[in-house]
């Protein structure tokens, strides 16, 4: 019995540890009091999946709580939560955009900053990979090899997407480079025009005045 | 003794599941320090990432030089700094594990966006191999074509985040050709007016008659 807890009990943290790192999480410092957010930019028609937990060491005081809310460029909330400390939230996204996803504390008597864990995939690695290998029943080396399949499929349809904002971009450019030079030549026109004006105006002005 | 077999053996499947999940580049907001964490999982691996300064609404270039990008170990130690810079990749090999700190610091009080991507590479060894029976050396070459598609995933992260910030200075010069010519041609027209009524007050009869 004991021999099993010694096994099962470093077992239980590595496979936390490997959960962890199967979706490379990010921890953020949450300041003790004010929020903190993290943004992202995303297209349209993207899955997106979050995780977010508090990690506390310290097991003889509670852990701390804190509310969470995310929001679509459009300021529509996607998900709104207060006092908890872990919850999961999913999308996909509708509006292309900036997409803010902010923590705060809901108790800043605490006076020390705590340490949230946030777990954020989109797209390709949104996939439930557990349910696709039990669907097809495929496992071991040729799931790996399906999962990289996955990635360089991701991987084309980045470049696509950034070949089009590349094309929009040099849009934008040429029709900036078009309208300096425009812009100049009515500004010399203007000025020309100006003068012309000022002289002619004047020289009637000094004509009436007898001056001329 | 066989139980510890056993776990080693789910332990190295669970291992080898990692997939090669996209964690996508969030951005946040630096005031000042902003620290982001990640958990190393085994000394060695390689931990490579990019991050860039997107939101520059700066009047001039030299108005804001850069932010420090900073690396610390899990004992102290600073792996890596970058002073002055507006987006750099870094890639460094970890002398231990545990969890790593890496801190954006912003020397000037305008709060900068900078968008990160951190990802942290393991590839099985020799020793793996040797612990594990469950471990086909087929499973390092799979381990290394997914480090490699990784890299290709970080670049296009990169490349994404640098177009984000091209994009901002273009629509930031379309929109300055715009409004500074219109100001200008305004401006003449008000200047060649204020010269004419000037040169009017000059020669009324108010002023000293023939003192001109």
């Amino acid at each position: 019995m004991a021999e099993n807890a010694r096994v099962l009990l470093p077992l239980l943290l590595l496979l936390m540890l490997v959960r962890v790192q199967n979706g490379e999480s990010v921890w953020l410092n949450l300041p003790s009091s004010g929020t903190k957010c993290v943004s992202e930019e995303l297209h349209n028609n993207v899955v997106v999946v979050g995780d977010y937990a508090v990690v506390s060491d310290d097991h003889e005081h509670l852990t701390p709580i804190i509310s969470s809310k995310v929001t679509s460029p459009y300021g529509n909330v996607l998900h709104h939560k207060e006092n908890v400390t872990h919850g999961q939230f999913a999308f996909t996204s509708s509006e292309s955009g900036q997409y803010l996803t902010c923590f705060w504390a809901d108790h800043p008597a605490e006076g020390v900053g705590l340490i949230v864990n946030i777990d954020w995939k989109i797209g390709v690695a949104a996939k439930d990979w557990e349910s696709i290998a039990r669907k097809e029943k495929i496992e071991g080396v040729e799931l790996e090899l399906r999962k990289l399949e996955g990635a360089v499929e991701a991987i084309h349809d980045n470049l696509l997407y950034l070949k089009n904002r590349e094309a929009e971009m040099r849009g934008v450019s040429e029709t900036t480079n078009s309208r300096v030079a425009w812009y100049s030549i009515v500004s010399l026109g203007i000025c020309i025009l100006a003068s012309c004006a000022q002289v002619w105006y004047l020289t009637r002005f000094f004509q009436k005045k007898k001056l001329i | 003794m066989k139980t510890t077999m056993k776990s080693y053996a789910i332990l190295g499947l669970l291992l080898l599941t990692t997939f090669a999940g996209e964690l996508s580049a969030l951005s946040v907001t630096v005031n000042d320090v902003e620290c982001v964490y990640e958990y190393v999982l085994y000394e060695g691996d390689t931990v490579s990432g990019n991050f860039v300064v997107v939101d520059h609404d700066i009047f001039w270039s030299s108005d804001h030089p850069g932010i420090d990008f900073i690396v610390s170990s899990p004992g102290g130690n600073v792996v890596q700094t970058m002073k002055g810079t507006s987006g750099e990749k870094f890639e460094f090999k970890a002398p231990r594990s545990g969890m790593y700190q890496f801190c954006f610091h912003n020397p000037y009080s305008t709060p900068e966006t900078v968008s990160f991507y951190i990802h942290v590479g393991h590839i099985p060894n020799e020793h793996d191999l040797a612990k594990d029976e469950h471990l086909d050396p087929v499973n390092v070459k799979i381990a290394e074509l997914r480090e490699a598609l990784e890299s290709v995933t970080a670049e296009q992260k990169y490349l994404k985040a640098r177009d984000a910030r091209h994009r901002h200075t273009n629509e930031s010069t379309h929109k300055r050709v715009i409004f500074y010519t219109i100001g200008e041609y305004i401006l003449l027209a008000v200047a060649s007016g204020l010269q004419v009524v000037y040169i009017r007050r000059l020669f009324s009869k108010s002023v000293a008659y023939n003192r001109v």
